[in-house]
Order: C-alpha cells, then structure tokens, then sequence
C-alpha cells in the first residue's frame, strides 16, 4: 500500500523529534547523528519503535545529513548509512507488532550544509548528484516514500526534488523551513514555494521546524491558501530556548495538540512534529485529530511565475514582461552576446527593473552563439543579481530544457504552439519543470487571419496541454498581433481573438504589443494607444520595452482608469514629482571640463558632456587630451595618499562613461581604439570574494587594456587554456585568504610550465610582497593602480607607459 | 542599531582622513542599503571548557592548540561559541554594485562590514547582560583566523552550533563563510571581571596593516 493511497482519507501522522532524543541518548553537538544507525543502531530503533507506538504513520528514517556531502569526512558510505537507517525503521515497525494500520519509512533527505552557487560555492548539478545517490539508495534498501525538508534555498529544494522524482518511483513530500515574516532564508515567501514545488510535481508540501506551532499557524494557513495539493505541518515543540548551554524547548503536548488539531482543521493532511517534540507530543497529536475529517483541497487556478525571492501571479493586475534582453535588431546587444560581455546583458535587467518591469524576458539566440550555454550562464547571472521572475524565450528546445533546469524557481515559457512537433518538444518540459507556457495561436497552416481561428488553434493548446497534465492556469494566449500597416484589421482581429480566448477558454493572455506598428513612424504613438485598447480587451500580460514613457504612460493610465490602483496611488508616486521635483543637489557642473567631471567623478555628467565634444572633436583626441590626463591626474593623486579608493572608483566610472560615448562615436565612423594588450583576470579557485579583481578590472579598462575576466573560483586549466588560447601574457590572480593562496600558488606553477612567456600579477587581502616571492608571482600589486601600472610596464611598448 | 561611520571609513582607507561630500553622501546612501537588505541573524551555546597550557579543549570534543587563544582564555571554565550573520541580501547587493558601479561595491562592501561588527557587538552584549546575572563574565570574542587560532575551526563552531540551519551560515570548501558577511567566534567565560573592551584589531601582531585601528 502506498501513502498516496491514504492521504485525504484520513489525517496521517509524521513522527517527531530524532535529534533531540539522540542527544538525550548521548549524542555530542556536531557529532553526525547518521553514524549512529550502525554505531547505535538498538538505540535508533527504539526511538522510532517509540513513534509507531505513539501512533505516527510515518516514521523518518535517520538520514537527515545522510547524503554524499555531510558524510564525506567520515568512513562510511552513503549506501552504508541509508540501508542501516531504513533497516532501523523497518525493524522498529516488525518490534512494534502494530497491525492495524500499514506503517510507512521515509528516506529523509535534508539540506545538504553547503550554500549553492552563485553565493556558495556548491554547484547545482553536484547537488542534484549528491541527492540522486541518496535516493536510489533509499528506495533500494526498501524506503516508503521520500520527505525533503528543511530546506531553505529554493535552488537546493529543486535540485532535490528533481533528484527524486527522475531517480525513484516513490512518492515524494517537500517541506521547507519559513521564518516569522514567511520567509526563507534566501528569500523566497510562502507563494513564491508552493508554486515551484507544484510546478515539480511534488506529492505533498509543506512547512517545518524553525517555528513552534503558535508561530507556525499563520503561515501554515498561508500555505493552504495557495496550495491545490496535500499540506504537511511539522513544527518544533515552540522556539529554542537557551538554558545552561542546552537548546530547550517549552511547548508541552498538550499545547501542541491543542495547536496542531486547529491547523488540522484548517485543512492540513499531514501532520507530526519537528525539533523538541516527543513520542508524547505525537501520542496527543493522534489523540486529537486522529478522527478529524481531511478538508477538501479545493483547486486555487492562480497563474504564478516565480524567482527564488519573490512571486508574480498574474491576475486582473496586468502585467509588463520587459522585452530587451532579446538580440533581435540592436547590434550592441549582438557584440555583447559574441564577446561574452554578460554585464551589459544584466545591466539591461537593472534597468527594465528599475523601470518597472515584473518579469524580464530573456533571449540570447543568435545563429555564431552557442545558445545552449549562452541561456544557461545568462539565466543563472540575472538570477544572481535580479530578483525578477523570467521568461525563457527559446524555439531550440535544449537551450530551454537547460534553462528551465537550472532556473532557481517556477519560469515562464515563451513558447509552444498549435503545432504538433512544437506542443510534443515543449509540453513534457512544462510537465518536468513547472512553469507558465506561452502559446501562440499559430500552426502548419500558419497564422489564421481570423479571430475565430486563432480562438481555434488556442483551444487545441489548452486541450493538448491537458493530456500532459497541465493545468490552463499554467498556459497564457498569445493571439499574435501584426502590423496594421499592412493589413488595417489586424488590430481589430486581435482584440476579437483575445477577448474570444478570454471568455471562452478562461486563460490569461499575453501579448508582444509593439509589432502592430511595424513599419510605421513615431511607432510608441500607435503602440500606446494599442496597448491601451488591449488592456480594455483584457490583455494579461505585456511584453514591452519598460524604457518607453508612452507605454508605462499608458500602463499607469489605464490602471488608474479601470479600478485597479486604489486611490491612484501609484499613478500619484509616478507623475505627481515629475513637475515639481527640484533638481535635488544637482552639482554645477555646467562649467566643467570633461577631465574635470572626471576627477570628481561625475557620471553621468562625463558620459553626456564627451557625447557632446564628438560632434567637433576627434574621438581619440578626446580621449588622449582630456580622459587620459583626467586619469593619470586621479592615478597620482590615489598613490600620494591625497585621493581615496571610492573617489579612484568614482572616476574611473565616470571615465567609462565618456568612453562608452567615444566608443559610440567611433564605431560610427567605423574607428577602432586600440588596445594596450591583452590581461586575464581571476579569482582564484576556491576563493569566492571577487570585490579586488573587480576594482582592478575597472581599472585596467579605463586605461584601454582588454580584460578576459574569468570570475571567481577559476579552476586552474581555465587559466592556463585562456592564456595560450589568446595568447595572453599577463594574469593578475587575486586571493583573499591564507586558505586560498595555495590554489594561487599552483596556478602560477601550472602556468609557468604550460605558458612560460606569461607574467603573473597577485595581489588581495592576506598577499604581502614577502608572499608573492614565496609563491613564485612576477610582482605584487598592493593596489589596484599598482596593477595599472605594471600592466603598461609588461605590455606597452609605448614611451609614454615605460 | 549606531553605525560607526569612522570604521565605514577606515575600511575605505581613509585613515583619518575626511572624505569629500559625495563621498559622503555616498557612503550614508550605501549604509541605508546594506541595512535594507540585511536579515541578521545569530546564534550561540555555551560549553564547557578545559585549558591547560596552549591546549584547549571544548565540550570534551572539540580539541585545538592556540598560544593566544589560550592567553584570552585564561581563568575561564566555560565558553560561548558565537555564530553572526547578515545573510545573503548583501552578498547580492555587493554583486549587483560590482556590475552597476565599483565605487558603490567598495562602499557597500565596507558599510556591510562595520554593520556586521557591529550587529557582534550587540549580540555580545546581550549575551554579557544574560550572564552578569549570574555573576559571570566574558572575554573578548575571538575569532578563528585571529593570531595562532587556526581558520580551520570555523568547521567546528559552525558544526557545534548547526549554523547551516539555525542562522544559514555555511563554509564553502576552502573555509570562507558564507554569506560573505559572516562571523564566528568564542567568547571564554570567568567568575572574574576583566576588561573586556579590547577587541581583535588591537590584539593583533600586524602592526604595519594599513586598516588598524589606531
């Protein structure tokens, strides 16, 4: 018999504490509690013998930390330590003698105590890895069913579940730990959770430990608020308590119970208990609810697109999908994507956010690139910085697959449609993955010309979808819209269409507004007005540029209108400052000199004011008469002590700035600057702190050297194949910590001996010159200008550098 | 929470120096943001504790020799071991400064270090009151990686604490706390007063380092 078979007919019961009683057992702080299932394998069986008896359905088997990673140092296997802990449970229930109701193991799978990357240093793939062999462990030594909880990091949750659910059949439960406020550690809220493990297919979901029950009840509602599937509550016997150096816990089981039987009530299926509950606490549990009625789950239809932080349902609030990050049509972004220049790509992130975009589109097909791994590192690098949903905008399904795998929450799809080879490529990663697919009203017979037929063809997505199991909340319409420049109804046809899909299909609706003005002038004047008349259809969601005054005009406008901004408020903070704003400490610059906004860091100002002087200077006569003394100026200044490291950074920003503006100008008339040479920049395996590099990196900019920047935690061959590949012969190494050094030492050795013409600059926080000898480095840059000029030292063959 | 604008500022290499007016403005904007994205959070148990000679010995388990660790120790028969964390929102923060503009990086960088220290400083503080009601006092907090007090032990406190679940502090590989803006720490505890106001920049032997207090 399966759990599966039970849950909704009657109340089930998770066990409770483990940790707890082994400490009263013996078991030291930091001691692995896993090892006890062979070194005390009578003392685990009696604990979970204890929790049959007290009346759990479920017993977890005690591998909490028994995965690949926590058990590294000791001597025992992953395989060793599961079949042990399955065995203990399978043992206690045949001790127990209960027969009356079927008993059920659980693996239990834990986090894995390493943070992911971006911000750890555990990748999601070995994650997974380590999950995987739990789990075919688990289910080989004979494990019911697999509960993963715990967990904190949405990312690690999925790489989990994933590991579960491809890699056993057995059913699987997914609990997550929230704090007071509902939140993960890493972020993510209530909504943002239940929606990606939906999306994964788990069968049950829930909350535990890091709360008692009295905290935990709110968000526990909160939960079955959102969630169409079984609820799990597991919560600690009240919050921990510090008491002659022990951890305490003060709820009694009577209070539990009390607790537990109202969120029982409220519709939870699985309950139990976490850190600090008992038997006891359980026995009263099953006392109490032991005969309550499980409440019908009742289907919640919301379309929910998630990040790891945050969630964007898309409801009668439409929403704007920001469209820039697509290549189509702008060549900058086209040398961006060949060059490998990712920050460019996540500053057009940083400013459709800012501009109010919800959820960011992503892009990066181009026919010379690599999409595969293009999307892949761009997914993972917005998500590092940027907290908005996005949307994996791909036909190449295994460009899709490899971002819908590594995306860190519940992605929207952009796109499937009506054609067979299309729904058949994309439906089973939508199953696998979860996500909001975007269907288009367009298949082998191409875009119908009518409402009625483009309503057609969605009808066939929706229906197709269904086979797959996926829900229509899960599906928005795209009813296509073309340029009415050449067709003067295609406007019309495609507010009758959306309505049509609207009403008569029930699913939510997207749009890419601007192609109705393909081919016409001032194209924003058309686009807000369709964009309005959209909205009025019903138009979900808008996938537009957010830059564009017109259209956030018409966005808050029509918001304002329709009921949908209560008090206008949002219209009001918009447009109310616009006219009245003082120019809030806006410095005089209007006298300055470009060299001048240079050295006092003015940004923006630098940036406009050499806009300006390419219209009658030469673009290199700006740069050698004004940026570069500006430069040497500020550079002389940091190294007599008079200028500090943020005002450096404040000019060398400013010079980017006017260099960006020169470089415009000069791409113009097809001029190119030539650089210094060629530099490759690391931090070094190991070591995640990359703020050093990335102040050199600037740096090194600013005076035209071209930097290869490899990032943090380089592997060593990475190095070493950059530098013959392009034949470099300069690496500045960068390392924070005595730890890390010794990664750095052995990247300058691999060097030498593959790439003996190379030089090696070091520098970082513990590297002293005496260290930098030690490790064989060329020189030690003690700061960032150091670097600079050791650079044109090594690579110039100028005067003016020697 | 009192941000000490001057170790802002020292960490900035400022010295004792003053720093212009958009730098600043800069620096209060910056401090503003690390606090916003901040989510503190810190734990602490107390053990037992044997020191004889440079040997110390922690919860009977926890074994280590530190000639300086053990002179902070001296007199105490139990021990705090500490664990801090801002949590990741900096550590995201300072990754989207890097790509927007470094000069904010550095600062934000260097705001989230006084704010941590000091959020320490807090935690300490609480935990000095708890105990003066019992008549016990506490030492210095001292860090691993401060003098002979090997970086290798952050393994242990994190472990003994189970920081990865209690706060989400957690060790990469090569030993760096992460988020970035992290500490661990142990804090011996005596039946006898003494002062406990001198703290790790002053103790340690890098009398060049150009970021010490003076």
């Amino acid at each position: 018999m399966s759990i599966l078979d039970i849950l909704g007919k009657r109340i089930v019961f998770f066990d409770g504490g483990t940790g707890t009683l082994l400490q009263e057992k013996g078991l030291q702080a930091g001691e692995i509690p896993e090892l006890w299932n062979i070194n005390r394998a009578d003392d685990v069986v009696d604990i979970h013998k204890k929790y049959f008896e007290a009346g759990a359905d479920i017993v977890l088997a005690n591998t909490f930390g028994g995965n690949g990673i926590k058990l590294h140092d000791t001597n025992k296997t992953v395989e060793e330590i599961v079949t042990a802990a399955i065995n203990n449970v399978n043992k206690a229930k045949e001790e127990s003698g209960i027969k009356d109701r079927p008993l059920f193991c659980a693996l239990d799978m834990g986090p894995t105590g390493k943070l992911l990357k971006p911000m750890g240093d555990l990748d999601f793939d070995d994650a997974y890895e380590a999950f995987k062999q739990m789990a075919i462990c688990g289910e080989k030594a004979g494990a019911d069913l697999i509960l993963i909880e715990t967990m904190s990091d949405t990312y690690e949750l999925k790489s989990a579940v994933l590991a579960a659910k491809e890699n056993t059949n057995l059913p699987v439960f997914a609990t997550v730990v929230f704090d007071e406020k509902g939140k993960l550690l890493t972020g993510g809220n209530v909504k943002a959770v239940v929606a990606m493990l939906e999306g994964l297919g788990v069968d049950a979901l829930g909350i535990n430990c890091g709360l008692g029950p009295v905290q935990m009840k709110d968000i526990a509602l909160e939960i079955l608020k959102e969630a169409s599937i079984p609820v799990i509550v597991n919560p600690n016997a009240g919050l921990p308590r510090n008491e002659n150096g022990k951890t305490v816990y003060d709820v009694t089981p009577e209070k539990f119970s009390d607790i537990m039987k109202e969120i029982a009530e409220a519709g939870a299926w699985v309950i139990g208990g976490c850190c600090g509950t008992t038997p006891e606490h359980i026995k009263l549990l099953k006392q109490k609810c032991g005969n309550l009625e499980p409440l019908k789950i009742e289907p919640k239809n919301k379309t929910i697109v998630t990040s790891y932080a945050r969630a964007v349902e898309i409801n009668d609030i439409p929403v704007i999908i920001g469209e820039r990050i697509n290549p189509t049509g702008k060549s900058r972004f086209k040398q961006a994507l060949r060059e490998n220049d990712i920050d460019y790509i996540l500053r057009e992130g940083f400013a459709q956010q800012k501009n109010g975009a919800h959820i960011l589109d992503v892009n990066v097909g181009l026919p010379d690139i690599n999409e595969v791994t293009m999307i892949e590192a761009v997914t993972k690098e917005l998500q590092s910085v940027i907290d908005l949903p996005l949307q994996i905008d791909t036909s190449n399904t295994e460009a899709m697959e490899k971002a819908l795998r590594h995306y860190n929450g519940k992605a929207m799809i952009n796109s499937v449609n009506g054609k067979k080879e299309s729904m058949e490529a994309v439906f089973p990663l939508v199953k696998k993955y979860g996500g909001v697919v975007v269907g288009l009203t367009l298949d082998e017979s191409g875009i119908p010309e009518t409402a009625e037929e483009r309503f057609n063809v969605a009808k066939k997505i929706v229906e197709t979808a269904k086979s797959y199991g996926i829900d229509k909340k899960d599906i928005v319409i795209d009813v296509l819209c073309m340029t009415v420049s050449s067709d003067n109804k295609s406007a019309m046809v495609t507010l009758d269409a959306l309505k049509m899909v609207k009403e008569r299909l029930g699913v939510r609706t997207i749009l890419g507004v601007s192609n109705i003005s393909f081919g016409l002038p001032q194209r924003e004047i058309i686009n807000s007005n369709f964009y309005t008349m959209a909205l009025m259809a019903g138009l979900d969601c808008a996938i537009i540029n957010p830059a564009s005054e017109g259209m956030m005009k018409a966005y808050y406008s029509y918001k304002a209108l329709a009921g949908k901004d209560e008090n206008c408020v949002e219209y009001i903070e918009k447009y109310s400052g616009e006219q009245s704003k003082a120019p809030v400490k806006q410095q005089n610059t209007g006298e300055m000199t470009l060299g001048e906004t240079i050295e006092k860091g003015f940004k923006e100002q630098a940036g406009a004011i050499a806009l300006e002087m390419t219209k009658t200077m030469k673009p290199l006569d700006i740069i050698n008469s004004e940026l570069i003394p500006a430069l040497d100026k500020v550079g002389k200044g940091f190294e007599k002590g008079t200028i500090f490291l943020p005002q450096l950074l404040m000019s060398a920003e400013a010079a980017k700035a006017a260099f960006e503006s020169v470089k415009t100008a000069m791409d113009k008339v097809g001029e190119v600057q030539e650089k210094k040479g060629k530099v490759i920049l690391a931090t070094v395996k190991g070591d995640i702190h990359d703020i050093g590099k990335n102040i050199v990196k600037v740096l090194l900019e600013n005076y035209s050297f071209e930097v290869y920047d490899l990032g943090k935690d380089v592997p060593i061959e990475l190095v070493v194949e950059t530098a013959i590949k392009e034949d470099v012969k300069l690496v500045g190494l960068s390392a924070l910590m005595t730890t890390t050094v010794t990664s750095m030492e052995e990247t300058i050795k691999a060097l030498r001996e593959k790439k003996p013409d190379c030089k090696v600059m070091v520098g970082g926080a513990v590297l002293t010159q005496e260290y930098a000898d030690m490790i064989k480095a060329d020189h030690y840059s003690k700061d960032a200008m150091a670097s600079v000029y050791y650079a044109e030292k090594v690579l110039c063959s100028c005067d003016c550098c020697k | 929470m009192d941000i000490k604008r001057s170790e802002v500022y020292r960490y900035l290499g400022y010295g004792r120096n003053k720093p212009d007016e958009k730098v600043y403005e800069a620096v209060e904007e910056c401090i503003d943001l690390v606090v916003k994205n901040s989510d503190m959070k810190s734990i602490y148990r107390i053990f037992d504790l044997n020191v004889e000679g440079s040997t110390i010995i922690i919860d009977n388990s926890f074994k280590t020799e530190s000639k300086n660790l053990s002179k902070n120790l001296t007199g105490c028969e139990k021990i705090v071991l500490f664990g801090a964390t801002l949590g990741t929102g900096v550590d995201m923060l300072i990754k989207k400064y890097s790509k927007l503009d470094m000069s904010y990086a550095v600062i934000i960088q260097a705001a989230a270090a006084t704010v941590i220290e000091e959020y320490c400083d807090i935690c300490q503080k609480e935990i000095e009151n708890k105990l003066a009601a019992e008549n016990k006092f506490i030492r210095p907090r001292f860090s691993p990686g401060y003098g002979d007090f090997s970086i290798n032990h952050q393994k242990e406190i994190i472990n003994m604490l189970d920081c990865p679940r209690k706060i989400g502090l957690m060790l990469t590989e090569s030993l760096m706390l992460v988020p970035s803006k992290s500490v661990t720490a142990v804090m011996g505890i005596s039946s006898e007063k003494q002062d406990c106001h001198i703290k790790g920049c002053e103790e340690c032997e890098k009398l060049d380092c150009k970021y010490r207090r003076s």
